[in-house]
């Protein structure tokens, strides 16, 4: 709870700098303040006793460990932001603002144990998203994002809070357990659960997919990834995924997990065709940002395997997982911002013959995109490993041998960067990189190196 | 510090050197690599050395020598299951021969980067990379480091071909990714199923001890892959297919026909120090991931399919024979001679007994040293004109003697003249052929008469080739200039030639070298595979 | 029982004619009609509170919208639908005021049988302002407070949006 005060005040105080034009204060300040959030966030490590504040949410460690990870990838992004929304706007205050509301939404998104936290949790970030997408107010691009965000996530807000209200009409509750319990005690005294809930789980399992961006409930996708500015780009496909299936599962693994044979079936297809679907198109694109937009819907993909197969290692696999690819993904949005600012292109072209002239940068980012082809020693092997161990454990092998041909997919668009990268010789000058880039890329390298040879320095939630 | 874990990770320390050199000493970078590959020479030798041949290994892990075991990664994933991953690294007589055939090679190989002349700094690191993760392979007995190493050996070949290969060599590169990749993504799959049905009979955690994974006792009941479970998976038994699965993974690799088709672009877009490697190191981890795991982890589906393994052995000695017949490109046309001779290796391994495994390690050691001598000595020629097409070149012997020596012994050699090592090699596989038969009758005798003609095809091959090449008047496409270019063979490179001719004679007039070292784990094998 | 099917059978059609109706006037008036059905359906549950606060803000925020629309829409081409149009929202409204006010009476009347939901009658005090209010300030404080990030956030994005921005004129 004190980081997510933490986070609020610090919102309301960066706009406050900004009222007083203390733009030079405004990075260092927000930072701070998301370090403190992180400090009071890892003190809840393991003190956890059961849901407070009228049971409307629980700090347990799955809590601490993705509010961990949300917030350290915020701090990340913000690091690469500087002198980014100058560029962008005068009201540079209001951005950071923004940014701490949506993030303050995510905290409540993955602590939520009330769904009414959790409805409020999704709003505030997404909202805050809606805004962040259009925050290009002369480009079309980043409008039609904006519009296309905005209307999308209205109708699956729509979707998910329909589904609350019909599970609430089943089970007379919003409290997680609560509806557990009813669920448990109606399965074993034989009693029939009503229709209402069936649909409501249906309901619920739409609203989410569209907010992970799973197929086909993906397409606002690619637009809005490409539309809006490449850091918040990176935001929405790091922290907010992250935070998405969060929420997902816990909504999922705790709350509906009594009814896994009824839904397991939904999300199978689901995550099917979000494999499929993502990894085929990310095949025909030649733009990197909209590469990237479609490997994340394959990365929501792999991700759902943990609510396929809700084992002992589920929120584990998560938590790999999406350590593992939102570091992969900074560094790829990294460097997209880096090549954007300076040649003001982001085909794949654009990288050719990067690998001689900035070696550190082309090094880095081979590493992203092996992470996120799962290459071996590399956090994202690690990721998709313990996510195909848990489904094999669970004899889901079709679905795991969908996903590994998926994989081997996967290697070619990867596999395009690197080859533009090293094998493609082109004349260019050579990239200027700041040195918070530098910190940002050598932290998630590192980490991304380090889970990958080994993985035993991660906590383990649960 | 165990001696293994030396000979691994020592080219990985003269890598990070090489990356940590500054530009200025670019020069010296091959120094570097050089020292380290001598170095891991000198420790392969003192491994052979105090190798005890009398104790087997395979499926006992007692007997296993020069073992290091650490734990590696311990996760406790909640409920009662427990990721038990362990840094095992031990070698046996399946294993050790390899041990000095890869530091040889690594030698071989660095000598032969003397021709490198681009960004020399990425070339050592990711060439020091290989060499440790190709080492890493020979020694690793846990399933998983063994899976992390043999990825490991994918990237910095992707690279060394994509970036110092030939005109294709973008191509060529993804081509070899992809179809190696395609194999072990699957062996993935069978290693998590593996990890799941065994246990430690210590601990009582699921393990990916390789070691254990060979025990039917350390199954667990009704598990996927438990020995009498008679799990279905996809409509065949999970076992069967567990061994399909894992032995197109290492075919692949080998290569077999219908799934060599990448070896000769890799081999013709590569440089040659990593063709040399190609040739000489990865298509042995094939041939040894298919004893280690698919025959020992999965014996009675081995016996099942012997008859289908011998034959994919007969197919490829034939028809990589028959396509190096019709090659222009003498490098193309010593890539088939590989598959080819590779082929002895699965027909050898095919029979199950003790005379044709020992002549399949023998041809893939004997094999390494070949391949990666008329590999060199085509980048021989190649760094000297840029150009390898046989129809180009006449009567090389009056303008490079010297190098016609060389050449004379690795076509000979290679095609088997007693004497030498792959004469040995292929008469003990085709040995053990024939008596499979009367034996176990695993692989009917037609199919070491298949071999054979194999045999009489390379000779074919090689010796018109020598003929086209070598002899008769003198007369090159490329006139003067090339006259001038094609020099002898320079010190540098006899001190590459002379130690793979060396050996390959003497494994020739001295087979019991080896033989002797492998003996006991042969046996060992043969009766875990066919008690 | 008539009564709740009378007025859903409304809603439904009304907000398929919303849906349905190429006149973006037009529209807006049926989902007026449609917010007093619901309306209508809250006090027949006893949930006053709802239904006068979906009165007040829905009536506001739709009339704010319908003016909006009439304005982007520029209308005024033909002067006379302005007029009319008008004079068609005060007749709704009026209507649907008085629709309200006599499903309420009846209500109270106890016309209704068996009261329109069990429910209802089993708790006569469901529903009531006093018993929200201590729900909302008590059990679901947090996310009361919570949503205030919600509101704040929207106010700073709507006024960011909205602001011209010097430099890029």
């Amino acid at each position: 709870m004190n980081a997510l005060i933490t986070i609020s005040v610090l919102a309301v105080l960066v706009l406050y700098l900004g009222l007083y034009k203390a733009n030079k204060a405004l990075l260092p300040v927000t930072l701070l303040g998301l370090a403190v959030a992180l400090f009071f966030t890892i003190n809840h490590w393991n003190v956890f006793t059961g849901p407070t504040f009228n049971d409307m949410m629980s700090y347990d460690n799955f809590a601490v460990a993705f509010s961990g990870i949300t917030i350290t990838s915020t701090m990340l992004i913000l690091l690469l932001s500087k002198g980014y929304f100058e560029k962008i706007s005068d009201h540079v205050a209001e951005y950071y603002s923004i940014i701490l509301f949506s993030l303050a939404g995510i905290l409540v998104m993955v602590s939520y144990h009330n769904m009414t936290m959790l409805f409020i949790g999704i709003e505030i970030m997404s909202v805050s998203l809606y805004i962040l997408a259009g925050i290009r107010k002369q480009d079309f691009a980043s409008n039609e994002a904006a519009l296309k965000y905005f209307l999308m996530g209205a109708f699956s807000t729509g979707f998910l809070l329909f589904g609350v209200a019909l599970i609430y009409g089943a089970a007379h509750s919003f409290d997680l357990e609560a509806i557990k319990m009813h669920l448990e005690t109606n399965l074993q005294t034989g009693q029939a659960i009503s229709p209402l809930f069936y649909t409501g789980v249906v309901l619920m399992a739409v609203g989410m997919a569209f907010k992970v961006g799973a197929a086909p409930f993906h397409f606002w996708t690619p637009d809005v990834y490409e539309g809006s500015p490449s850091l918040i780009t990176a935001f929405m496909s790091t922290v907010v995924k992250t935070a998405g299936f969060a929420a997902f599962l816990r909504l999922f693994a705790t709350c509906f997990y009594p009814l896994h044979d009824f839904w397991m079936p939904v999300i199978l297809v689901i995550t099917i065709i979000t494999l499929f679907a993502g990894n085929i198109t990310a095949l025909y694109q030649n733009n990197f940002k909209r590469m990237l937009a479609w490997s994340s819907i394959s990365h929501a993909g792999y991700m759902l395997f943990a609510i396929v197969s809700l084992g002992s290692e589920a929120s584990y696999g998560v938590f790999v997982y999406a350590i593992a690819y939102s570091a992969a993904s900074i560094i790829a949005f990294a460097g997209l911002v880096l090549m954007q600012a300076n040649t003001g292109s982001d085909s794949f072209d654009s990288f050719n013959g990067l690998g001689r002239k900035n070696p550190f940068l082309a090094f880095t980012l081979t590493v992203a995109m092996l992470s996120l082809a799962g290459i071996p020693l590399t956090a994202g092997f690690i990721g998709k490993f313990i996510m195909f161990s848990n489904a094999l454990s669970s004899m889901h092998t079709w679905l795991v041998v969908l996903a590994v041909i998926n994989a081997v997919i996967s290697i070619f668009y990867y596999f395009r960067v690197i080859v533009a990268m090293y094998f493609k010789d082109a004349e260019r000058a050579e990239l200027e990189i700041p040195l918070n880039f530098k910190v940002v890329l050598a932290i998630s390298v590192v980490a991304t190196i380090l889970i990958g040879i080994w993985p035993a320095f991660l906590p383990n939630v649960i | 510090m165990n001696l293994l874990s030396v000979l691994v990770f020592s080219p990985l320390v003269a890598g990070l050197i090489v990356l940590v050199l500054p530009a200025s000493l670019q020069s010296r970078y091959k120094y570097v690599a050089l020292a380290a590959t001598i170095l891991q020479v000198l420790l392969s030798v003192l491994v052979w050395v105090r190798f005890n041949p009398s104790l087997g290994g395979v499926n006992n892990e007692h007997t296993l020598q020069f073992a290091e075991k650490l734990s590696w990664i311990q996760l406790n994933v909640g409920g009662d299951s427990r990721l038990q991953i362990d840094y095992f690294l031990a070698i046996d007589g399946l294993s050790m021969p390899f041990l000095l055939l890869t530091s040889l090679v690594m030698f071989v190989a660095v000598l032969s980067s003397w021709e490198i002349t681009t960004n020399l700094k990425g070339y050592f690191a990711l060439f020091m990379l290989l060499d440790t993760a190709v080492m890493g392979v020979f020694t690793a007995m846990d399933f998983f480091l063994f899976y992390l190493f043999y990825e490991l050996m994918l990237l910095p070949i992707y690279f060394l071909i994509g970036m110092w290969g030939g005109v294709k060599r973008e191509y060529a590169a993804i081509k070899f990714f992809l179809y190696t990749l395609f194999g072990s993504v699957f062996m993935l799959l069978i290693m998590v199923g593996l990890y799941f049905s065994v246990q430690d009979p210590l601990t009582g955690d699921h393990t990916f001890n390789m070691v254990h994974m060979m025990n039917p006792a350390n199954y667990v009941d009704g598990s996927l892959f438990a020995k009498f479970s008679g799990q279905l998976l996809l409509g065949i038994p999970a076992r069967s297919l567990a061994f399909i699965v894992l032995f197109v993974a290492f075919a692949i690799k080998v290569p077999i026909v219908p799934l060599h088709t990448w070896l000769p672009d890799a081999h013709v877009e590569a440089p040659t120090p990593v063709s040399i490697v190609l040739a000489g190191i990865l298509l042995k981890v094939g041939g040894y991931g298919v004893i280690r795991i698919c025959y020992s982890i999965f014996p009675e589906a081995a016996l099942g399919y012997a008859w289908w393994i011998g034959l994919i052995g007969v197919v490829s000695i034939i028809y990589g024979a028959l396509n190096a017949l019709a090659q222009r490109d003498l490098k193309r046309l010593v890539a088939y001679s590989s598959v080819s001779h590779m082929g002895f290796v699965l027909l050898g391994i095919a029979s199950v007994t003790a005379e044709g495994i020992s002549g399949a390690m023998m041809q893939m050691i004997s094999h390494g040293f070949l391949s990666v001598m008329l590999f060199f000595l085509v980048g021989v020629i190649y760094t000297r004109v840029h150009d390898r097409e046989i129809a180009n070149f006449r009567g090389l012997s009056q303008l490079m003697p010297q190098y016609t020596f060389f050449i004379m012994v690795a076509f000979f050699a290679s095609l088997g003249l007693p004497g030498f090592s792959a004469f040995i090699a292929e008469a003990f596989s085709l040995t053990g052929a024939f008596k499979s038969a009367g034996v176990n009758g695993l692989i009917p005798r037609w199919m070491a008469l298949g071999g054979s003609v194999g045999i009489l095809l390379s000779a074919a091959y090689l010796l018109w080739t020598l003929q086209r090449m070598f002899f008769g008047q003198l007369r090159l496409s490329g006139g003067e200039p090339w006259r001038l270019l094609l020099t002898d063979v320079t010190i540098r490179e006899k001190i590459a030639l002379v130690p793979l001719a060396a050996m390959a004679l003497l494994l020739g007039i001295l087979p019991g070298v080896v033989f002797t070292q492998i003996n006991t784990s042969v046996l060992d094998l043969v009766k875990l595979v066919n008690p | 029982m008539a009564v709740f099917y009378l007025v859903a059978f409304l809603s439904i059609f009304f907000s398929l004619l919303v849906i349905f109706s190429k006149n973006p006037v037009h529209s807006v008036i049926y989902l007026i009609i449609t917010f007093f059905t619901f309306t209508i359906h809250y006090v027949l549950l006893n949930a006053q509170f709802l239904a006068i606060v979906n009165f007040i803000v829905y009536m506001g925020a739709i009339m704010v919208l319908f003016l909006y629309v009439l304005m982007l829409l520029d209308l005024n081409v033909n002067s006379e639908p302005v007029k009319s149009s008008l004079m068609k929202i005060a007749g709704i409204v009026a209507g649907m005021c008085l629709l309200v006010t006599l499903a309420g009476a009846l209500k109270g009347s106890g016309f209704l049988p068996a009261g329109a939901h069990e429910e209802v009658v089993q708790r006569p005090n469901l529903g009531l302002v006093k018993n929200l209010g201590q729900v909302l300030f008590h059990d679901f404080l947090l996310p009361f407070e919570v949503s205030s990030l919600l509101l704040l956030s929207a106010m700073v994005g709507a006024v960011l949006l909205a602001k011209r921005e010097p430099r890029e004129i």
